[in-house]
């Protein structure tokens, strides 16, 4: 029933999103294909009226890059983790919200606090966190530190040894672990401020029925709360998938501009962190290559999401 | 009757049982809560005391764990090294402005998306959703480009205009319409009330909570942003608060006062997290209501 | 799917359209001619990006009202940008709209950047210049360098302008700072151990110090890539080329010294700042538990170095400054950091050479050089500023407790005929980040096979900087 007068009408209406989204954000996007098509495209140059060849060379360019796949790796790994860790944290930590009075509201307000605080600021205090200060051999060929950072501080407290979080000669799984732990910290507002919204306008006669029955917690939680939450949980599955394939400054924030642990350059770049690198030496035309590449891959990933909670979520 | 009497008393056991899980759950509950709540303060414990310590206290090789000597005063010099009155002015400006515009084209787009049929309108909204997953940093070269041959450099309205279109709010929003009855809407056109009118009178008071959360992001967009504004607007009348402030960061030999820096970042992040003590009620309200898909 | 396929295809062919038709070739400078008069007196704005914080800032205020008593027509506006990076970033956006401002604050690889779209004015034919330009009172001055006035600046400073692989000069010194050699005087003197000139020389004191203090790190090393780059110029072997290749430091010698550093970390001597978490001031300024009694770092950073003063006032221990060590001290090398400025091309020229104006103003005025250095740490970039009566007492007041900041500035000056820079090219920053991480990492390599390990890493570096390019 599409009758002509909602056409145009529709059209008026969507016109200053339009012409605001046509000028600031397709025409970049069409520029950016642009660029990615000139090989070795460098906006500075082209200035000075240099003209560039017409071609694939900035994309075969990005694939060639002996790291790319690691940086994919790490992005990928990223997103596995905190994805799922986040959002059955957020989970948890939504329905012990829901489920009590007391302190609910100062709880909430707490739990809200990352949202509203920059990201680099607080990765360079998670640095501080895990940094390791003065690391070496002993005398007896014992490893002593100066600091062990208050995270070993905790660990050795409990008896265990301490771990090289982020220093000299740390391993990947531990520079994943710490990114982790940050990330998911940082994601968890936003996802819990969804979740507990959900949980909160979910009908209360299920849960009355429910008792009734004297259908135990765990049940209740399965087969009520979870099915009804669905449309949530996908939501912030999905736009936790975008935003981990879009990491990049969480990692700044914590190892610096290097990307890694001092003697590893690079080993946590990411795909964002490729982009930026090929714009700092002004490599526009690589960079924008980067980023299709890095759309394409947002979009299947998305598109296999969504496809997922077609078949699982429950409206 | 012994039977009987012996049944009471099994579920007295029982109830007595289920008062303890109860009890126990309850404890759980909280020491899982707060403990959360720990982990999530740390951090800004640890902002706050290092915006405390004097430089060479936060260079210290073994951190301490409350400030030797607390520099109140490093507040007082982020505070006044910048000329924070007329950033405040110009946030609060950009802030107001571009929540107001960008309330008005997502309510007419939302609305568009939601309640009216048109060609390619599900096509077209795939689209915007998909242009929310390309870097944003691609695009800060060409819209420099444009916004100076549009001659908009050092404006109010560089600073406004060309973010006011977030496909994000017009999802959010989208939703939270799409699940007012359209019986309510044929209804309205049955008795000739006009698109606008229908707006104003039913949509917007049924969704104002989202309309704050909007409200509330937008603003805290203004009080956030640094890369845009400082390459767009950065005379000293334009200049907006995160921008002001970075620069009170970098010592005359480069190097950067972390307690100053940290100190900067907790005035800023003050009013966006009294904003949320206040306004928590809608911003929930607000969000739960966009979460369900309708 | 077909539409969509369709309108992919629509927005390529619009795309090969764009590009086929991109605009002709309009070249900008070569190199700046100067206006037949020189300085013409009209009225001209000239915009100033820095990253001064408020200390600095109230010194500049006051240079321009001096500088404005001669050219009142000259109006300076500046803005403090953030950091360096921030100027850069700035800048490099601006310039693809024909946005830079008239003058800036600059590292050598910014130029090169800048340079890419030949935004920088050259300023040989502004220093050669013998035009006479009037003052506002009447008196004249030459538009370029006097013989003296170039005569004054500290040589390796200047020549940090003709670093871009053409002999041309792009930019000018403003202020500058360098790397020098903390060390435990208190210490020192107690033990009777010389400060150390020359690598071998370090060597044997920070064996001497482990005997002494076995549980010692006896030399902190802040910048691994300044140590890396001045290793090469001081033994005179390749590290980067501003023209032809530009990557040339994976050689035989460099790993050889690479090599030796490695075996000296494995024993013990030395740390720095990344394999130490944490600047290596911290660990020479302690007074307990593991600390160094070396700490090789810039010299505007002074104060960091001083360990705090006790409940009396007291340091302590005394610190005392020396020139880095050399691999031949009859021929020192440092390196050359801090600020310089760039001039960028503009339409009118008027503006370019009033610009110049501002910048010979700034480096040849010996008031501004010493209330700069003074308030900033850096040392001036001409040798009259000694003559200065201020900056003459503030170096008298040197020494190693409170007035730590005139003693580096000392040192510095002591040893002006040491200063180098390196070649800068799109992409200098790159090879600098790289070999800092390359030197960085192999310092941890122990085992049979170190050489190897070397090997890999040098060819890793060069890799990653081949490629960035």
């Amino acid at each position: 029933m599409v009758d002509s007068k909602q056409q145009w009408k529709a059209w008026l209406y969507l016109a200053p999103a339009i012409v605001l989204l046509l000028i600031f954000t397709v025409w970049p996007i069409i520029n950016t294909v642009r660029m990615s098509l000139l090989e070795n495209y460098k906006s500075l140059e082209a200035v000075r009226g240099a003209t560039f060849q017409f071609g694939f060379g900035n994309f075969q360019k990005v694939l060639e890059y002996k790291r790319f796949v690691q940086c994919l790796k790490t992005t990928t790994l990223l997103c596995v983790l905190t994805v799922p860790i986040s959002t059955i944290l957020a989970l948890l930590i939504a329905v012990a919200l829901n489920s009590i009075k007391f302190l609910q509201k100062g709880l909430q307000t707490i739990f809200f606090l990352p949202y509203v605080t920059n990201s680099i600021a607080i990765g360079m205090v998670f640095a501080a966190m895990f940094n390791i200060v003065g690391l070496r051999n002993g005398l007896n060929g014992e490893t002593i530190a100066d600091t062990w950072g208050i995270i070993n501080n905790v660990i050795m407290f409990f008896g265990a040894e301490p771990i090289n979080w982020i220093n000299y000669g740390s391993s990947y799984a531990a520079n994943i672990a710490v990114m982790t732990v940050y990330i998911v910290w940082n994601a968890l507002p936003f996802k819990i401020l969804i979740l507990l919204g959900g949980l909160q306008s979910i009908n209360k006669q299920y849960y009355e029925a429910a008792r009734v029955d004297g259908t135990p917690r765990r049940r209740v939680f399965s087969k009520i709360t979870v099915p009804l939450l669905s449309p949530m949980l996908a939501y912030v599955v999905i736009t936790g998938f975008i935003g981990g394939f879009k990491e990049y400054t969480s990692i700044v924030g914590v190892f610096g501009d290097t990307m890694g642990p001092a003697g590893d350059k690079g080993r946590l770049n990411t795909m964002v962190g490729f982009i930026y690198d090929a714009l700092e030496s002004n490599n526009q035309g690589r960079a924008s290559a980067g980023a299709l590449i890095l759309f394409g891959i947002i979009l299947v990933v998305t598109l296999i999401n969504g496809y997922v909670s077609k078949k699982k979520v429950h409206y | 009757m012994a039977n009987r009497i012996m049944q009471e008393h099994d579920m007295r056991i029982v109830s007595a049982r289920q008062r303890i899980i109860k009890g126990g759950v309850k404890f759980f509950t909280y020491a899982f809560l707060i403990f959360i709540a720990i982990v999530v303060l740390f951090p800004f414990y640890w902002m706050v005391i290092s915006s405390l310590k004097t430089i060479e206290e936060y260079r210290l090789n073994i951190p301490t764990f409350f400030p030797k000597k607390i520099m109140f005063s490093n507040y007082l010099r982020a505070f006044t090294t910048a000329n924070l009155g007329r950033l405040f002015v110009n946030t609060m400006i950009v802030g107001v402005a571009s929540t107001l515009l960008s309330l008005v084209i997502t309510v007419l787009s939302a609305f568009a998306f939601a309640r009216l049929e048109f060609k390619g309108r599900d096509m077209m909204f795939a689209l915007l959703l998909a242009t929310m997953m390309i870097p944003g940093e691609l695009f800060t070269i060409t819209n420099y480009a444009t916004v100076t041959q549009l001659g908009w450099m050092n404006t109010y309205k560089v600073l406004i205009i060309p973010f006011l279109v977030s496909v994000f709010y017009i999802y959010l929003l989208r939703q939270n319409f799409l699940q007012i009855p359209n019986e309510l809407y044929l209804a309205a056109k049955v008795d000739g009330t006009s698109d606008i009118k229908y707006l104003w009178r039913v949509m917007v008071p049924l969704s104002l909570p989202t309309l704050i959360s909007i409200t509330i992001l937008k603003m805290m967009g203004a009080w956030n942003s640094y890369i845009w504004p400082r390459l767009v607007a950065n005379d000293e009348a334009h200049r907006l608060i995160t921008n002001g402030l970075r620069n009170a960061f970098t010592q005359a030999s480069g190097d950067v006062d972390y307690p100053l820096q940290m100190a900067a970042v907790a005035i800023v992040s003050i009013p966006l997290f009294l904003v949320f003590i206040f306004l928590r009620k809608y911003i929930m309200a607000g969000v739960s209501r966009s979460g369900i898909k309708g | 799917m077909k539409k969509i396929v369709a309108s992919l295809l629509l927005v390529v062919m619009m795309v090969a359209l764009l590009s086929a038709c991109a605009p002709a070739a309009k070249k900008t400078n070569s190199a700046f001619a100067v206006p037949a008069g020189g300085y013409d007196g009209s009225a001209v704005t000239i915009s100033f990006y820095n990253t001064m914080g408020s200390n600095l800032t109230p010194v500049l205020d006051t240079y321009i009202a001096e500088f404005n008593k001669l050219y009142p027509n000259i109006t300076i506006e500046y803005t403090s940008v953030g950091g360096y990076d921030d100027v850069r970033e700035q800048i490099a956006t601006e310039i693809t709209v024909g946005n830079q401002p008239n003058l800036a604050y600059c590292y050598p690889d910014h130029v090169a950047l800048y340079n890419l779209a030949g935004a920088v004015a050259t300023l040989d034919n502004l220093i050669d210049s013998k035009i006479e330009v009037k003052h506002a009172d009447g008196t004249t001055e030459i538009l370029g360098l006097t013989a003296e006035q170039k005569a004054d600046f500290i040589e390796g400073y200047y020549n940090e302008g003709k670093q871009f692989g053409d002999g041309l000069m792009y930019t000018m010194p403003l202020s500058k700072s360098t790397e020098v050699l903390y060390y435990n005087k208190t210490f020192f003197e107690a033990n009777n151990i010389a400060v150390p000139t020359t690598w071998d020389e370090l060597e044997a004191v920070c064996a001497k110090i482990k005997e002494l203090d076995p549980k010692s790190i006896p030399l902190g090393y802040d910048s691994e890539s300044n140590w890396f780059i001045t290793m090469c110029e001081q033994q005179g072997s390749a590290y980067t080329s501003a023209t032809g290749d530009h990557f040339l430091f994976d050689n035989a010698e460099n790993r050889a010294f690479v090599k030796k550093f490695n075996e000296w970390y494995q024993k013990g001597y030395l740390t720095t700042q990344n394999i130490y978490g944490a600047y290596t001031s911290g660990l020479f300024v302690s007074t307990t538990g593991t600390r160094s009694y070396m700490s090789i770092g810039s010299s505007a950073g002074a104060t960091h170095q001083r360990p705090s003063a006790g409940a009396d006032g007291k340091y302590p221990f005394d610190v005392g400054i020396a020139t880095i060590p050399q691999l031949n001290a009859d021929k020192p090398k440092v390196i050359s950091q801090g600020p310089s400025l760039c001039i960028f091309a503009k339409e009118n020229p008027q503006e370019v050479v009033a610009s110049w104006l501002f910048v010979k103003f700034l480096t040849t005025n010996v008031g501004f050089q010493a209330e700069f250095s003074m308030a900033s740490g850096y040392v001036p970039v001409i040798k009259s500023v000694n003559d200065n009566e201020a900056y003459a007492s503030f170096i008298a007041s040197a020494d190693g407790g409170n007035y730590i900041s005139a003693l580096s500035a000392k040192v510095c000056l002591e040893q002006e005929h040491a200063y180098y820079t390196s070649p800068a090219f799109n992409g200098s920053s790159t090879a600098r980040d790289e070999v800092g991480a390359l030197m960085t990492k192999c310092l941890l390599f122990k085992g049979d096979d170190v050489d190897a390990q070397i090997a890999t890493a040098f060819q890793d570096a060069i890799d990653e900087c081949e490629y960035s390019n």
